[in-house]
């Protein structure tokens, strides 16, 4: 997943954090060079205070009185960090309490580094041509350096501590920046299937305008196709309705007048039930599109809403001598009156239809783990796996036109009955019925969706 | 101690979060999630804290080159597992789809071999510091390391996420066989420095050019292994380790041909 | 199969050429006798001697015994080498052979007081 806030809050915050820190470290790295400067310098004036201190004393002064001078004037901590001596051909004349023995640093002009009583000194040699004396000063380098550091630390640490701030600041900025375009998406989000209304073009940033003002004109258009759709479809449906009616009745009249056993008028009765049935399923089809639903839900039993609809359907199989049989109790559900009676109706009349004279249809209402399950199976002939996804398609048949049974059907069932199921968030699942043979048909109302 | 805290942890975590920031990459590319991320960093954390706990052991094994043969077997088996990876991915050119377990499962061992390696330093750096006066400066400069670090992995993500499907593969490829490769120079360096592999005098003396002390030469350090004095052996096995998956591919292609010929890129 | 290793083989024309120029270049390793050792000592973060004088072109095997509590890392870009050698223990790091001159090594962790050269004679 892409988030575009992600990626500016990690990007920005990313830069920031390298440029922050290359700068801090930059800032710390010529800080450190001008302490470091700033120490030296030291060093170098006190071997001059030394010089000429030394040359105000007469040579002849022995170490003793030294070390005397050594211990009033040097004070705790810098006897720790500062040393120094006085050499003279290749002899010591003076040096600090805390020097050893040997020289601490080198025979030669200038600034060197030197390890010596366990530690590791900067250390500076002066040479006086005139008295042919060295002057050696040393400072410890890990107590000038933490010196240096805690000082030059104090800028740092605000901007490490800044950093986690600012990575907050940057997400809420961000968050922010973007509100728009998530209430955009909210508001899209939120839109009913059937709401086509245009979208507010108040209060939209220059960069969102286009995208709302062409989502506002695809709306507009979708809606005109579908108004369109619809009027077309049931306009035509109803319109045709009349005339099938009137046909009916001719047809009535006409089986007065000639033999009912004729066998082009068997057929035209067979073919005139049969369009009323397809547009009367038209009519269904559209009533119940997600689009036209418009109906409130309400609690309906399930069970009971099979016992009625097997009860009016019960003639057809008294007529085919099927033995029909309801299993299972009381089950409500969230739904819709009007369509679920369609769903199993639809159901019922399809098992009716496939299954052979003398078969077999049960019906079993219950609750599975908090699921309430509609299940119908028939001892009919069944119907292949892989057939299964194909039978929801809207006018498929099974085998085409060429189809066994002599049943009035037009295709549409199973493709009304998918349309309920989504429209109940169910779910529909075809399977072998517990008969020899068969198809069972499960739907399922799953239990977030009745609550 | 500030700088050098920055630079231990920056070195290490780069190296770590360049690899990570590749792999991840390239996965979002093949499109496999990348929760392996969180199982790999685990094992790797845990793999440098007990590596780090345990170094004092590990240094004694082998006359006191434990540490070093061990690096450098760890390095090798993310180099191997790097070209398992390459060989995958170099499938993928061809036929687009990947053996999503396996991809997986190499890519978790290689970022925790990878963290358990670079992470171990900067335990023990942190356990030494901590013991001394100065650690508050140390952590700072660690988090400041680290950050870096971090920041220039996840800009690297971005960078190879934004190029397109085969541009970025392709590109990754080239990374992966540098940084591979650079493994490889690492590890030999290391039984070199153990005495497992014959040392020689320096082939050559680059540093008056890129010194592996300034940033560029760190940086390429990190991408391709970089040494301003390798020796021929080094040189040697740093040129094998390319050619062998490269090879590998092309036997790959040859034997199971398609219409795209990873060679001719 | 046989036409296979004939295709491999000439196949792999350019690559089996780089195999043999490689194993050429690793030749002329020499081999030494008796590698000289030298020892160094860490303590309070410092390195004792901190400069070491070594012959030119000659291996050598510095064993590093670290007399702090902490652990230190040995570190040269010049050699080439690191290393972390525990605290209160010794570490052994092979140099060499190297062309004359001075070779700067610190200690990664304390690099401020952990200085020291190798001088290559």
């Amino acid at each position: 997943m892409k988030s575009i806030r992600f990626f500016l809050s990690i990007v920005i915050l990313s830069t920031i954090t390298i440029m922050a820190f290359l700068a801090a470290l930059n800032g710390y790295n010529d800080s450190m060079a001008s302490a470091e400067e700033l120490f030296d310098t030291e060093l170098v004036d006190k071997a001059n205070l030394l010089a000429i201190s030394y040359s105000v004393r007469p040579p002849e002064t022995r170490i003793s009185d030294i070390a005397k001078f050594d211990q009033i004037k040097e004070s705790q901590q810098s006897e720790q960090y500062f040393a120094f001596q006085i050499w003279k051909n290749e002899k010591i004349l003076l040096t600090s309490i805390n020097a050893p023995q040997d020289a601490i640093a080198h025979f030669e002009s200038g600034f060197h580094y030197k390890n010596f009583l366990n530690h590791r000194w900067r250390t500076y040699s002066q040479y006086n041509k005139k008295t042919n004396i060295w002057i050696l000063t040393a400072e410890r380098i890990d107590i000038r350096y933490v010196l240096a550091e805690n000082i030059v630390l104090e800028t740092i640490i605000p901007v490490v501590i800044m950093l986690p701030f600012l990575g907050l600041l940057i997400w809420t900025i961000i968050t922010y920046g973007l509100s728009p375009l998530r209430n955009l998406a909210q508001e899209l989000g939120d839109k009913r299937a059937d709401d086509l209304t245009a979208l507010s073009i108040e209060n939209q940033p220059v960069e969102l305008i286009q995208v709302v003002n062409s989502t506002n004109d695809l709306f507009e258009r979708l809606k005109a196709s579908f108004l369109r759709e619809k009027r077309f479809s049931s306009d035509a449906a109803h319109e045709l309705r009349t005339p099938i009616s009137a046909i009916k009745i001719h047809l009535h009249n006409l089986s007065h007048l000639i033999s009912e056993d004729e066998q082009s008028f068997i057929q035209l009765r067979s073919s005139v039930d049969r369009m009323g049935h397809l547009i009367e399923q038209i009519l269904n089809l559209n009533r119940t599109s997600t689009e036209q639903y418009m109906s409130r839900f309400s609690t309906i039993d399930l069970y009971s809403l099979a016992q009625e609809v097997i009860a009016s359907e019960y003639k057809h199989f008294a007529q085919k001598n099927l033995q029909i049989s309801l299993e299972g109790d009381s089950n409500t559900i969230n739904g819709d009156k009007f369509s679920l009676e369609l769903l199993v109706q639809n159901l019922i009349s399809n098992a009716c239809k496939y299954t052979p004279e003398s078969g077999e249809v049960l019906i079993k209402v219950y609750c599975n783990v908090g699921d309430i399950i509609f299940q119908i199976e028939d001892s009919g002939s069944g119907i292949p796996v892989d057939k299964y996804e194909r039978l929801f398609d809207r006018f498929y048949r099974l085998d085409g036109d060429c189809h066994t049974s002599n049943t009035i059907g037009c295709g549409l069932g199973l493709a009304i009955v998918k349309q309920i199921v989504e429209l109940h968030h169910a779910e529909i699942f075809l399977g072998q019925s517990s008969f020899k043979t068969g198809l069972m048909v499960r739907v399922v109302f799953s239990k977030e969706d009745l609550s | 101690m500030l700088l050098s805290s920055v630079i231990i942890v920056l070195r290490e975590v780069l190296e770590a979060a360049l690899l990570i920031s590749i792999l991840i990459a390239l996965s979002k590319k093949t499109s496999l999630s990348a929760h392996w991320l969180i199982w790999s960093c685990l094992l790797g954390l845990s793999g440098a804290i007990v590596y780090g706990m345990n170094i004092n052991n590990v240094s004694d094994w082998f006359d006191g080159v434990g540490q070093e043969v061990t690096n450098a077997f760890i390095q090798l088996l993310i180099y191997c597992m790097l070209v398992l990876y390459i060989l995958i991915l170099s499938r993928f050119l061809v036929h687009k789809n990947t053996f999503h377990f396996l991809t997986r499962l190499i890519m978790i061992i290689i970022v925790a071999l990878a963290i358990t390696r670079e992470g171990t330093e900067i335990v023990l750096y942190f356990f030494s510091v901590t013991h001394s006066k100065t650690h508050l400066t140390a952590v700072v400069g660690m988090t400041i390391g680290a950050s870096i670090g971090v920041s220039v992995g996840f800009l690297f993500y971005y960078l190879l996420n934004s190029l397109k499907l085969e541009q970025s593969i392709f590109i990754g490829l080239i990374l992966l066989l540098l940084v591979s490769a650079g493994m490889v120079s690492q590890a030999s360096l290391l039984l070199i420095q153990a005495d497992w592999l014959p040392a020689q005098l320096p082939l050559w003396n680059s540093s008056a050019f890129i010194s592996e002390k300034s940033v560029t030469g760190q940086l390429l350090y990190v991408l391709l292994g970089y040494e301003s004095t390798p020796t021929a052996l080094q040189v040697s096995l740093y040129v094998l380790a390319i050619i062998v998956p490269i090879g590998l591919m092309q036997v790959l292609n040859k034997v199971y041909p398609k219409k795209i010929n990873l060679a001719s890129l | 199969m046989n036409y296979f290793i004939n295709h491999v083989c000439h196949f792999f024309r350019f690559q089996i050429i780089i195999f043999i120029t490689v194993f050429v270049l690793l030749i002329p390793v020499q081999v030494y006798a008796g590698t000289p050792i030298i020892h160094i000592e860490i303590r309070n973060h410092l390195f004792i001697p901190s400069e070491i004088i070594i012959p030119k072109e000659t291996k050598v095997k510095l064993i590093i015994h670290n007399k702090d509590e902490t652990d230190e890392e040995f570190e040269s870009y010049e050699l080439n080498r690191e290393k972390v050698i525990v605290g209160q223990r010794k570490g052994v790091i092979f140099i060499g052979p190297l062309p004359s001159g001075v070779y700067p090594f610190f200690g990664e962790f304390f690099p401020k007081t952990a200085q020291g050269k190798v001088i290559v004679k």
